[in-house]
């Protein structure tokens, strides 16, 4: 069903882009070279984005699938897709960072075949989520997600990687069912004519016979745990600065960049407007999380002596940011959550491929042992110092604008949390400031010196970089290349 | 036609066919009695999908009935039948022991005696329909003589067997007592609408506690482990599958649609059973945990899908016994290729120990993919077929509002991942193992696993034709499992 005007051919460009990737696995299991297919298959799925983006901006949302049935239905699950300012920038960052991320991985690493088919498993497994109207797929395919990235940490990690890998697929797994938990009360509380997977539907029906109110306090308290484990919301969040210090870059990469992300897309879609009482009588414990989240995580990320380590505590931190906008009541809040999604996506993704890059070049990421990268790698330290910054919240970076927004957003309300969130910002620049101030001057690591090709080797090194440094300036200068698209659906959330 | 057609009669037509033709034909020449036995099977499974669905005769006594449940269940029982039966081509008896052709026979019976349970309506026909199950299966886990494990196997499934059957024929005797009647409808009637007596709680009370034995349900599960390791794979798989699902049945039968579908009874046992499904679970999941060997680990799992299955049909609702039919044909349809898969295993191993796995995905992908979605498909994650049954569980418990019983079973869901992801991390993670068999894995091995895989994905994405099966099962009556439309 395409949406109004637009031609029907352009809805297919979203099972598309589910398509490409689900294609390129096959191909790699059937033999074909493992990375340059990965590769193919992340480039070639720009195209149906492209398309897809393109009636977005101009009609506002692209549908595929069959009409909506009841759940009285045999099977009620049905497999529809749809995509709208929300879920517009959450595809892009998927998409690039998957492409990123394919990118910095090497084709020679050990067992490739198995390597790219999980890292283009993880990437399908995201844009899934962030594509599916129904909530059997929306659950399904985030779960797809689980199994790559345990065996991308077990077998292809480093440290304690099988205690990380065992920790974070338990967690995400435990996290998931009491999810599961939260979406079949949210479905089962729908008048009974009405009950539907389908979670436009669902939102629509359940904004015009609310839940009862105390049944939303329980119901936004599920999905808060189950989706809050999924961000790393504290005290939710142990599996995740280990994981990512375990996993391999790439894996990192998808995972803190895009993964994690599907969590607070899960609150703003579903957790918002279907529980607005319940979220608000919770708000409070919120704020008790994500001020630990953001305290606590960040004075742990100052002890960190592991490049790696610090980086995955940084990740986690910054998420008790993004849900003080959750919790800010406002739509500039809400947009300056979306933009710090998006941004901390493609930072922490750079952070980890420029952590990837240095453990390649020197077998190690303690900050110790590091030193004289500015001197020795200057194209991967300007990397580093964009990542770092970008983290700190620089102006002129993704981040900066949704944390200000952010902080604005929320001020009225939680005028003390926003005090938090400041002092956060300060928390964040003294280990990032020192983490570089180690990693890039002193005295040259021997590696370094020794290293044939100490910094990124031309073009074919660069771009992944380069890629994700081009959209964190270019949403940190113009946010409403996200806002703009985003505004309406974000204010339909905070509607009554 | 006549209802002298029925599965019940042909499957004891073809075990006393295969007995005589072993009888009457030279030792030299039995090498085709199994694949005779295996067409057969196969002729049958397509009688009981397509052809089925006659009454059964009425001179029976008002003994059995022909309704959805019997109809969904006699499918399932020969399709175990023929998965025993092309195993038991395949199992390594020893040199000096040919497969005689009892091995192939016995389950023919045995799968009678299972539908027979399935149709029953009389407590009198479920004590010998029963008793024909069990006495078949003490000879068959027994059957290897030259190995100690499987006679100890055999004994141990004698005495708790024996055990289960005496407490089920106290419950009959005090049932009678209590009611003056073993027929469920009169039961039924009899009881509907007065508070339960004492020796008819009784009855049932006894009665349960001789179907948790045969479900192998926490605390009547010990047996369970020890022997479907020592009893032979094709046998442990029919015990696993076909007799824990015979259990589940009488429970249907009993509890859900027939005798003892009552408030009074309810009300007493559905704390009984929620209970018991909750140790169930957390018992089969827990202990799962430290097995080192592929049976009992499956064993375990068994006991935790029990688990499972309890919880929803404890709720005592029609939704929980949907639930429960369903759940029983992902249990098959999961599980099957992996006792498949341990025949083989031990043709080329030796035995089934789980470190024979290590490295298997670089030595044999496809049988990997296979087996590892199998075992993810029951660890319940989506989109595989045992999230469906899962999901179904936990919806069945959200609504009846059992919610010690749905923490119980989230929780056991996330260490259940563990335990289930511990044979894949063997097989991708590990190194090679140290010594590499010279035997491969025969093909045809992995078109099955990759078969089982693919209708894992293919079923949890689609599950229809299941809830249709479902729905149907439920139906008072039903002629037919394909009506024409």
């Amino acid at each position: 069903m395409a949406g109004r005007g637009s031609p029907m051919i352009l809805s297919y460009s979203l099972p598309c882009l589910l398509g490409l990737p689900l294609l390129g696995v096959v191909a790699i299991a059937l033999g074909a070279p493992a990375r340059r297919t990965a590769l193919w298959v992340s480039v070639l799925n720009c195209v149906p984005a492209f398309l897809a983006f393109g009636v977005v901006l101009r009609q506002g949302e692209i549908l595929f699938g069959p009409e909506v049935t009841s759940i009285r239905e045999v099977f009620p699950v049905q497999f529809r897709l749809a995509m709208d300012g929300l879920s517009l920038p959450l595809v892009l960052l998927t998409l690039v960072v998957t492409l990123s991320a394919v990118g910095v991985a090497r084709a020679e690493v050990k067992r490739a075949k198995e390597y790219f088919l999980c890292l283009l498993l993880i990437g399908l497994g995201a844009l899934g989520a962030f594509l599916s109207v129904d909530l059997f797929y929306f659950f399904s395919f985030h779960e797809v997600a689980l199994i790559p990235s345990f065996l991308l940490i077990g077998i292809w990690g480093q440290g304690d990687r099988t205690g990380a890998a065992w920790r974070m697929t338990l967690y995400l797994m435990l996290g998931s069912l009491i999810l599961l938990l939260g979406l079949i009360g949210l479905v089962w509380s729908a008048p009974e004519t009405a009950r539907t997977l389908d979670w436009r539907v669902l939102s629509e029906t359940l904004r015009a016979n609310p839940i009862r109110a105390e049944n939303q306090f329980w119901l936004a308290g599920l999905l808060l745990v189950g989706f809050g484990t999924l961000v790393s919301l504290v005290p939710f969040h142990s599996w995740a600065p280990g994981g990512y210090a375990s996993a391999p870059a790439p894996a990192a990469m998808l995972h803190a960049g895009v993964l994690k992300k599907f969590g607070l897309y899960g609150l703003l879609r579903l957790a918002l407007p279907m529980t607005p009482l319940g979220w608000k009588e919770i708000s409070w414990i919120i704020g008790v999380m994500l001020a630990a989240n953001i305290l606590y995580l960040g004075f742990a990320s100052l002890a960190q002596r592991d490049f790696r380590w610090l980086l995955g505590f940084s990740s986690a931190m910054h998420m008790g940011t993004v849900f003080l906008g959750l919790i800010g009541g406002t739509v500039l809040g809400l947009g300056g959550a979306l933009v710090l999604m998006v941004g901390h996506g493609f930072s922490a993704a750079l952070g980890f491929a420029v952590a990837g890059e240095i453990g390649n070049r020197t077998g190690t990421t303690w900050m110790q042992d590091l030193g004289g990268l500015a001197q020795r790698a200057p194209k991967l330290w300007f990397y580093l110092l964009v990542a770092g910054m970008a983290s700190i919240g620089l102006p002129g970076m993704a981040n900066f604008a949704g944390e200000i927004m952010i902080f604005f957003g929320a001020w009225s309300a939680h005028p003390v949390l926003v005090g938090i969130g400041a002092w956060g910002v300060v928390l964040s620049s003294i280990a990032m400031l020192r983490a570089i101030r180690g990693i890039s001057t002193g005295a040259c690591t021997a590696a370094l010196v020794t290293h044939q090709t100490a910094d990124l080797n031309g073009v074919k090194e660069v771009w992944p970089f380069a890629l994700l440094t081009f959209f964190l300036f270019a949403i940190g200068f113009i946010p409403n290349l996200i806002l703009g698209p985003a505004r309406p659906v974000l204010e339909r959330i905070l509607q009554p | 036609m006549s209802g002298w057609f029925c599965p019940e009669v042909l499957l004891v037509l073809a075990g006393v066919a295969l007995i005589l033709a072993d009888s009457l034909v030279a030792d030299g020449r039995k090498g085709w009695l199994p694949k005779l036995a295996l067409v057969i099977s196969f002729a049958l499974l397509g009688w009981t999908f397509w052809g089925a669905g006659q009454p059964m005769p009425t001179s029976w006594g008002n003994l059995f009935v022909t309704d959805g449940l019997s109809l969904v269940f006699q499918p399932f029982f020969v399709l175990c039948l023929v998965g025993v039966t092309f195993m038991s081509v395949r199992y390594p008896m020893g040199k000096e022991e040919v497969v005689r052709a009892e091995f192939l026979a016995l389950p023919f019976f045995s799968t009678a005696g299972l539908c027979l349970l399935a149709s029953a309506r009389d407590f009198l026909a479920i004590f010998v329909a029963l008793e024909l199950v069990a006495i078949s299966l003490y000879l068959l886990a027994a059957f290897h003589r030259s190995r100690a494990a499987s006679l100890e196997a055999g004994m141990k499934l004698l005495v708790m067997g024996g055990l289960s059957t005496g407490f089920l024929v106290m419950g009959i005797a005090w049932l009678y007592a209590a009611t003056g009647s073993t027929d469920f409808s009169k039961i039924l009637l009899d009881q509907a609408g007065r508070p339960a007596s004492l020796a008819f709680l009784l009855a049932v009370g006894l009665i349960l506690t001789g179907l948790a034995f045969k479900i192998a349900a926490v605390p009547f599960h010990a047996w369970a482990p020890d022997v479907y390791e020592g009893a032979p794979t094709p046998i442990t798989s029919f015990l696993a599958i076909a007799s824990k699902a015979a259990g589940f049945v009488l429970l249907l039968r009993v509890f859900g649609l027939g005798a003892f579908a009552l408030d009074s009874v309810a009300v007493v046992f559905r704390p009984v059973l929620l209970t018991l499904g909750i140790a169930t679970v957390t018992l089969g999941t827990l202990a799962a945990l430290p097995q080192r060997n592929l049976k009992r680990y499956l064993a375990y799992s068994g006991i935790a899908h029990a688990g499972y299955m309890l919880l929803a049909f404890g709720t005592l609702g029609e939704a929980g016994m949907g639930t429960l039919v369903g759940y029983l044909w992902v249990y098959l349809l999961s599980s099957f290729p992996v006792f498949i898969f341990i025949l083989e295993m031990e043709r080329v191993h030796g035995s089934a120990d789980l470190r024979h796995l290590d490295g298997l995905g670089q030595r044999d992908p496809g049988v990997a993919l296979g087996l590892a979605l199998c075992f993810l498909s029951m660890a319940g994650l989506p989109p595989l077929l045992g999230f469906s049954a899962k999901l179904s569980v936990f919806t069945t418990l959200w609504n009846a509002g059992e919610v010690p019983g749905l923490v119980v079973g989230v929780v056991m869901a996330v260490v259940g991942l563990g335990f289930y992801l511990m044979p894949i991390r063997a097989m991708y993670w590990e190194r090679e193992a140290d010594s590499i068999p010279a035997q491969r894995f025969p093909s045809f091995l992995v078109w099955i696993l990759l078969l089982a895989g693919f209708f894992q994905l293919l079923l949890g994405l689609q599950p229809r034709p299941l809830v249709r099966l479902v729905e149907r099962s439920l139906a008072p009556t039903s002629s037919s499992l394909f009506p024409e439309k």
